[in-house]
């Protein structure tokens, strides 16, 4: 076997550091943090108060709830899915333990417990709609929305949740140390747990192979509908648990929680600025949790900016459609540079 | 040539009355009659049932107005779902035009230039929509899922604390509640809607090309249709669409609603997905689309006349929609239809927008 | 992790018998392969929607032995393998795997018993590493279950490439390796499920020759480790080189099998082809015809890197050839003509006015059609009936009443170009899906006869298509030029190009290397001038 195929010449060191720093610039999580850093230096310069301790670990916590659901929609879309339901499944959480919570004293244990089977069960709906009868991702999670939605409303019976015991607030509000709040916590740990299993285990690595060949990990032996199907719960119980950090961090909670924050769009653009591809098998839970800091700190660059509150939304969008539009080129060139080295060769 | 001509080549039977195995249109056709025979059952039921609900046939006709915006968004959806596309913010789009309009209005313009400089406005945002998806060729799920928060954005904005209402007479009798006869102006407006849209789709030459990119769109590209700048159209005409149902909104409560339009949104596609168009493109009729109208639009209005609360009502328009769904993909998987490959049909979409390899 | 990054020097020989793995692939593993591997499939029929596509076929696959199959295109090759590796479910016959009786193989359970197929086209997971689409379904796991290994990963993936000639970094992503990479990457996932029955279906056709001897060499060692390996290819010589063992199928039927020094090519030819070689008529006619006009002029046209400086010239009447392997660059070249894709440099003239800003729609309603390759993908409209099939290359130009499209109209235009090209169908309402390949490609020639063209490319004409229609699509074909269309056939198929053409283009690797004209047209020649010799 002497003769053989191979990608790259022998380099000179200095060729390998350029190529490194290449590399380098097209990461999205580094691209994130650059724009966070510009975004943050600008309202500084305008705002001193917006680098003041407490405005840093607001907007730190204030992304927190975003980043957990973006770490779920992030597993979802990885799998080349999508789940328009987060939000109900957020607020039926937040509802179903804020009650007996504010009535009676609910330990936090018992809560935490309670708002994992609210999203286990949702997310089972949605992934047997979308694995077992094969309706498409958008409409069976848009049509889960609605019912879920619904339910949300039942349940919540025109009540409000306005009282948390202080368990609950302290949870929400209180920090470890100072300047580091006890949700912020909670979320690196869940992100950083996720991003583990996602790298290191193999239903983790199944979730990227169906991603990036559905048929090819079937013929690999992959059971792909029963990942598709994990996926889902994987994120409703995520769900779940950001409606219990939510309650945990704004005290409230009534029948329209989540659907009117529009944390469904938060989650999902978090994804996708983070560098998650709707195609499929590309990105990570590290890109999205930076995306839903990165997020947190723009919106909060509006308020400083005395931008009213309802182009919030918009900024939003705006920043899906530029996060898409980026992608696109960015795998232009990739694609490109490949091309040309295969002529070359 | 003459030697083909003269091969035995004469075994084209008219296509009338086809008995083959596989004819898409037949199918399409017993679709929609069923859909017929399941609005007579629930009219009758609901008749049956429902106090209030048939009065005198009047009120039944008074009813469809309740929901006749809703049938407008859908005809502009259907339009995009054939091309196998997706439009999400039809349902804002609506409370856009509205505000739009309302806004216009106040400020001193005619009424019915300020409804045709909003339903304009509509039909730009949907190329908008339409120019993005194609040039960046980017999925449609996400650009009309950003378009559709940033529309709501701009539509409360616009309408600030309290948005405009009571507008003058004559709109709101065409546009809104006034009737010829027993029958409702919103019906009217709706069936020459119905008309034009069915039209377009099923005897235009866009209307050809709109359904031959939603079965199969590298083929249509081959043949030499132009793709991109069809898809576009589809989005403007899904844009006008909704602006049209948020100027019925608007007429029906005599008031512009910001509040009013995403809620528009799910309604619409159960419409359209109901009556027979299939989410992955080509396949559907819009007759179906315009009796899902009917059929939705009873159901909802008849449950809401017994008391329901309107939450609840659309729970039953999600349910409807899985249902369905579920009904119609497990046909075609009975029929023979490999399931992963239709399922594949949207992944390899996906998959040709974002990796070339 | 951080001491797997690069290991290109790896130390040893994977041990096999120790892999422990995954969930998944624990049950994957752990049969170890049966001591005998002959494999043997009897008396195996298929058909696809009632059209027989296998019937009655045998073959064994021996320890020790390259088994070819050959046959023409549509004889059944790819089919006889994707049974054996359980893709298909044959409709009659069994297999048997060291006597092992195989019932209802999946792909799953054909890698547990030992045997894998190199598919026609690489499928690879384009964002993973090449080390994780090597063990991908089975990652090997630490000793905590579920909890994947990486640095076993790489370090043994990197022994299982050095194996296959493979030299790259094991995190290499899978997108960014070249299709011969990708093919040895398939070949390697085959060793690591120690696998001792390996099928190649085609695998050389988008390999260079160098790429191919590569592989040659990696097959003659795992024959000598005793592994069954089986082939298909179109190149005869390749065939004959590699080969121990040759059965021939024409028309899903085996009409010849044989050991490599017992059968000459003449003779194999014969029995692909189903008669003597050079008695089938040249279906192109004779240089009777006058007018000569240019109708097509191409110049200087580029699209680097996959095809540079193309120019040449079509006459009215004239049937003309474009000969080159897969991935020559002849379909990109074709498909930039037609506006499909962007040109870097060059011109298209048709009837000396420059076809400018190109589109497939300008070039329809200038008088160029081209027919695509893949006709499944990118011609037909599956679910749709015949008739909206054959006017869907005149859209624009539908016949229109009050404004509205003429459905008696555009019926009778569809069946009076459906009846020039000979369709056989129930009725113009029929899904395209229920007619047989000829039928389809039939049905597509009078879609771009309904356009009225000077110019037609027909890439690959008689793909997919029975014996018997291809004769006629060669009629077809004639008859258009004699009434002053001016045609490029685009064909893997020589035999083809020397039959039906007037003079042949060559290409190789992106440029036009030759040209043979008249009776210079033979398929030695050409096969000299495709792999990029006989220049001079």
């Amino acid at each position: 076997m002497s003769t053989t195929l191979s990608v790259e010449k022998t380099e000179p060191g200095g060729a390998i550091l350029r190529d490194v720093l290449r590399k380098a610039i097209r990461l999205r999580e580094l691209q994130l943090v650059v724009a966070i850093a510009v975004v943050v230096a600008a309202s500084a310069v305008a705002h001193p108060n917006f680098i003041s301790p407490g405005n840093i670990s607001f907007m730190l916590a204030d992304s927190v709830v975003t980043a957990v659901l973006a770490t779920g929609q992030t597993i979802v879309v990885l799998a080349k899915g999508i789940d328009l339901s987060v939000a109900p499944i957020l607020g039926i959480a937040a509802v179903v333990v804020g009650f007996p919570a504010q009535n009676h004293n609910l330990p936090i244990v018992a809560a935490l417990g309670l708002v994992v089977l609210v999203g286990l069960v949702l997310g089972v709906g949605n992934g047997l709609f979308v694995s077992v009868t094969r309706i498409p991702p958008i409409i069976a999670t848009l049509a889960t929305l609605s019912v879920y939605g619904g339910l949300q409303f039942i349940i919540a019976n025109g009540q409000e949740v306005v009282n948390i015991p202080n368990a609950y607030d302290a949870l929400g509000n209180n920090d470890v140390v100072s300047g580091i709040p006890w949700v912020l916590v909670i979320g690196v740990g869940i992100a950083v747990v996720v991003a583990l299993f996602l790298r290191h285990t193999n239903v983790g690595r199944a979730i990227y192979a169906v991603g990036n060949n559905a048929g090819a990990a079937h013929r690999s032996g992959i059971p792909v509908q029963r990942v598709i199907f994990a996926t889902y719960v994987v994120s409703g119980v995520l769900a779940g648990i950001a409606g219990l950090l939510y309650l945990c961090h704004t005290g409230s909670a009534d029948s329209t929680t989540g659907t009117d924050s529009n944390v469904n769009l938060t989650s999902i653009a978090a994804t996708l600025i983070g560098g998650t591809t709707l195609t499929g098998g590309r990105g990570g839970v590290v890109g999205s949790v930076i995306g839903a800091v990165f997020l947190s700190v723009a919106l909060t660059a509006m308020v400083f900016a005395r931008i009213p509150a309802i182009w919030e939304p918009a900024g939003v969008g705006l920043l899906i459609l530029l996060a898409m539009v980026t992608d696109r080129h960015s795998s232009n060139l990739t694609a490109r540079a490949r091309r040309h080295r295969q002529g070359s060769t | 040539m003459t030697a083909a001509a003269a091969a035995p080549g004469a075994e084209l039977r008219p296509a009338v009355k086809s008995e083959a195995r596989g004819d898409s249109r037949r199918r399409d056709r017993n679709w929609v009659l069923a859909l017929v025979a399941l609005l007579a059952a629930e009219v009758v039921y609901f008749s049956g049932t429902v106090p209030g609900f048939f009065g005198g046939g009047t009120g039944l006709l008074a009813l469809t107005e309740q929901f006749l915006d809703v049938g407008a968004i859908a005809l502009g959806l259907a339009v995009v779902i054939l091309t196998g596309e997706i439009d999400l913010s039809a349902g804002t789009m609506s409370s856009f035009a509205g505000i739009v309009m309302a806004v216009l209005w106040r400020d001193g313009l005619e009424i019915w230039v300020a409804v045709v400089v909003a339903l304009l406005l509509s039909a730009a945002v949907g190329a908008l929509n339409g120019l993005i998806i194609t040039v960046f060729k980017v999925d449609s799920l996400l650009v009309t899922l950003a378009m559709q928060f940033i529309l709501g954005s701009v539509a409360t904005a616009l309408g600030g604390a309290s948005p405009p209402y009571g507008f003058p007479k004559s709109f709101v009798s065409i546009a809104g509640t006034g009737t010829i006869g027993p029958v409702p102006n919103q019906l009217i407006v709706f069936a020459v809607l119905a008309l034009v849209i069915s039209l377009l789709v099923g005897r235009t030459r866009v209307g050809r090309s709109l359904t031959l990119i939603g079965f199969n769109r590298p083929a249509a590209r081959y043949s030499g249709i132009r793709v991109n700048r069809t898809i576009v159209g589809a989005f403007v005409v899904s844009g006008l669409m909704a602006g049209i149902g948020g100027i019925l909104v608007s007429g029906l409560y005599n008031a512009a609603r910001d509040d009013i339009g995403n809620s528009l949104l799910l309604p619409g596609i159960t419409i359209a997905v109901l009556g027979g168009v299939d989410i992955f493109g080509g396949k559907g009729r819009i007759s179906g689309v315009i009796v899902a109208t009917f059929v939705l639009g009873f159901l909802t209005e008849g449950l809401l006349v017994a008391g329901d609360s309107s939450l609840s009502a659309t729970m039953v328009t999600g349910i409807l929609l899985l249902v369905c769904l579920a009904f119609k993909i497990g046909l075609d998987h009975r029929r023979g239809v490999d399931d992963r490959a239709l399922v594949s049909r949207r992944f390899r979409r996906l998959q040709s927008i974002g990796d070339p390899s | 992790m951080s001491q797997a990054h690069r290991h290109r020097t790896p130390a040893d020989q994977p041990d096999t018998s120790t892999i422990t793995v995954d969930a998944y692939g624990e049950r994957l593993m752990s049969t170890s392969p049966p001591a005998s591997t002959r494999y043997v499939a009897s008396h195996v029929s298929k058909a696809f929607n009632g059209a027989p596509v296998l019937h009655d076929v045998s073959a064994v696959l021996e320890p020790g032995e390259v088994h070819s199959l050959v046959g023409e295109n549509g004889a059944g090759k790819s089919t006889l393998f994707k049974i054996m590796s359980g893709l298909y479910r044959p409709d009659a016959g069994e297999l048997a795997l060291g006597g092992e009786r195989l019932a209802d193989l999946t792909p799953r359970g054909a890698l547990q018993k030992g045997v894998y197929l190199v598919p026609q086209e690489p499928t690879l997971m384009a964002h993973l590493s090449a080390a994780e689409n090597l063990y991908v379904g089975a990652l090997p796991h630490r000793r905590m279950p579920f909890i994947v290994d990486w640095s076993r990963i790489h370090r043994e993936a990197a022994t299982y490439f050095e194996r296959v000639g493979l030299d790259i970094d094991v995190e290499t992503p899978a997108r960014q390796l070249s299709i011969a990479q990708q093919q040895l990457l398939e070949c390697a996932r085959a060793l690591v499920h120690n696998c001792r029955v390996i099928m190649f279906d085609e695998p050389t056709s988008p390999l260079t020759s160098h790429e191919t001897e590569i592989l040659f060499d990696l097959m003659r060692v795992l024959r000598g480790e005793g592994l069954a390996l089986g082939f298909i290819s179109h190149r005869l010589d390749e065939v004959f080189e590699v080969s121990d063992h040759l059965t021939v199928l024409r028309d899903g039927r085996m009409v010849a099998s044989a050991g490599r020094d017992e059968i000459t090519r003449d003779q194999l030819v014969t029995a692909m082809i189903g008669r003597p070689i050079g008695v089938r008529t040249r279906v192109r006619r004779t240089s009777d015809v006058t007018d000569r006009r240019e109708v097509l002029k191409v110049e200087g046209l580029s699209s680097r890197p996959t095809f540079e400086d193309v120019s040449f010239v079509l006459t009215k009447h004239e049937v003309a050839g474009l000969a080159g392997l897969v991935g020559s660059g002849r379909t990109e070249i074709a498909e930039t003509i037609f506006g499909l894709r962007k040109a870097d440099h060059g011109e298209v003239w048709l009837d000396g006015e420059p076809l400018e800003h190109r589109t497939p729609r300008r070039c329809i309603d200038a008088g160029l059609v081209y027919l695509p390759e893949d006709r499944g993908r990118n011609g037909i409209f599956s679910d749709v009936d015949l008739a909206r099939n054959v006017t869907a290359g005149i859209v624009p130009r539908l016949p229109l009443r009050w404004h509205l499209i003429s459905t008696a109209r555009e019926e009778a235009v569809a069946r009076d170009s459906a009846a020039r090209t000979s369709v056989r169908a129930a009725s113009l309402g029929a899904s395209i899906s229920t007619l047989s390949g000829g039928n389809q490609q039939r049905a597509m020639f009078s879609r771009w006869l309904l356009a009225e063209p000077r110019v037609a490319i027909f890439d690959e004409p008689t793909r997919g298509v029975d014996i018997g229609a291809k004769d006629d699509i060669y009629d077809i074909i004639s008859d258009l030029a004699t009434s002053g269309l001016a045609c490029l056939i685009i064909s893997s198929d020589l035999e083809e190009l020397a039959l039906t053409c007037d003079r042949v283009l060559v290409i190789y690797e992106g440029r036009i290397v030759g040209e043979v004209r008249d009776e210079d047209v033979t398929t030695a020649r050409l096969g000299e001038l495709v792999v990029g010799g006989g220049r001079g």
